[in-house]
């Protein structure tokens, strides 16, 4: 059966690659050396496929028809594509998908009572072009999404993040191929965006997060509620659910935080951080 | 049972502008920026007076107050903001 053999939590602002200048160097280079170490014992583990939990930014998903949860079954994506590449300062290039494995995901989720919904055409905006270009600058590995509305509220609760998650994990662990399965996450931590206080960072928040997935301590983040996480997270940090799910498709590991730094320039508090048994 | 989930059921706080996303999302989708709306962008939405407004001034807190999606004021007006 197969095995997970990463799983990684990341940050996913496109002025991470967009603009790399404006921010304090020595901030840039702890976290770019976060997103290199991810890749290094990424690239150790030898994945056949990455499974990514991630969150639409209107991009795909917009107010005529929002799923909660969607599994992609593109044959690829565009990561970024061109019309999202000049903000992210990122040259346009296509990743393959995993049709066949994402579409054996999506039926069992529904027989287990896991209602996705899916897409065939999804545009990859920062979620996925951003932290991909540092943790598979070669398009080698076919990638497998699943995403979650964290960006235009009502969103489902963390707990169902969790739940969803963890019947992901029992899905990748119960198939004989490929072997070798990455999980990755982005999003968060702290941020606001487009609000009236945007450019706020909670490094508090964040520590409180990020203190607990160190511990492996998943049951206090699941118990968020959405104006919690907004009160203290911002509309950036809803992206915890991505983290949250990922977190519950690997019961009991635990996080090493590699780099967090409040970039208040890219107005993220954003993280690296390498899950582990 | 969550009791969070239980007291807030039909206590809705989220504020959504259908007309006001579904036009944003559509400049945002072409990847265009703009500082303020003109009549010819807003031409055939159906958008109340307090939303054309906001538009046309570019009032990035008031569309906000008004249900425009966070994510979408950023996309488009991103020229507003001062980070």
């Amino acid at each position: 059966m197969a095995e997970i053999v990463a799983a990684a939590l990341t940050a996913h602002a496109p002025l991470i690659t967009g603009k790399p200048d404006v921010s304090r160097p020595e901030q840039r280079d702890r976290l770019y050396a976060g997103f290199h170490e991810l890749r290094r014992r990424l690239a150790a583990a030898r994945p056949d496929l990455l499974v990514m939990f991630v969150n639409d930014h209107l991009q795909n998903f917009a107010y005529d028809n929002l799923p909660a949860f969607c599994v992609g079954l593109a044959g690829s994506y565009e990561a970024p594509s061109p019309g999202g590449a000049g903000l992210m300062r990122l040259t346009p290039r296509t990743l393959r998908g995993h049709p066949e494995w994402a579409m054996a995901l999506l039926e069992a989720g529904l027989a287990a009572g896991i209602d996705f919904a899916y897409s065939h055409d999804i545009e990859s905006w920062d979620e996925m072009s951003v932290p991909l270009s540092f943790l598979l600058p070669e398009a080698t590995i076919p990638v497998v999404t699943v995403y979650t509305n964290c960006a235009a509220p009502p969103l489902p609760l963390p707990r169902r993040c969790l739940e969803v998650g963890a019947f992901v994990g029992e899905f990748v662990r119960g198939r004989a191929a490929p072997p070798r399965v990455a999980l990755i996450a982005t999003g968060g931590l702290s941020h606001w965006v487009g609000t009236p206080e945007t450019g706020r960072i909670n490094p508090d928040w964040d520590h409180w997060a990020l203190d607990h997935i160190a511990r492996g301590d998943v049951a206090p983040l699941a118990r968020l509620a959405w104006e919690e996480i907004e009160r203290d997270g911002g509309n950036g940090g809803q992206e915890i659910r991505n983290w949250i799910a990922l977190l519950g498709a690997v019961p009991g590991w635990k996080g090493e935080v590699l780099a967090y730094e409040p970039v208040a320039e890219w107005i993220t508090g954003c993280a690296t951080v390498w899950v582990h048994p | 049972m969550d009791h969070r989930l239980r007291d807030g059921v039909g206590a809705s706080v989220i504020v959504i502008s259908y007309a006001l996303n579904k036009l944003l999302t559509a400049i945002a989708r072409q990847h265009q920026m703009k500082e303020r709306l003109t009549e010819e962008d807003m031409a055939g939405h159906a958008l109340s007076d307090a939303e054309r407004t906001a538009l046309s001034a570019g009032d990035i807190g008031r569309l906000y107050e008004l249900g425009a999606n966070p994510y979408l004021i950023r996309r488009v007006f991103r020229r507003r903001f001062p980070i």
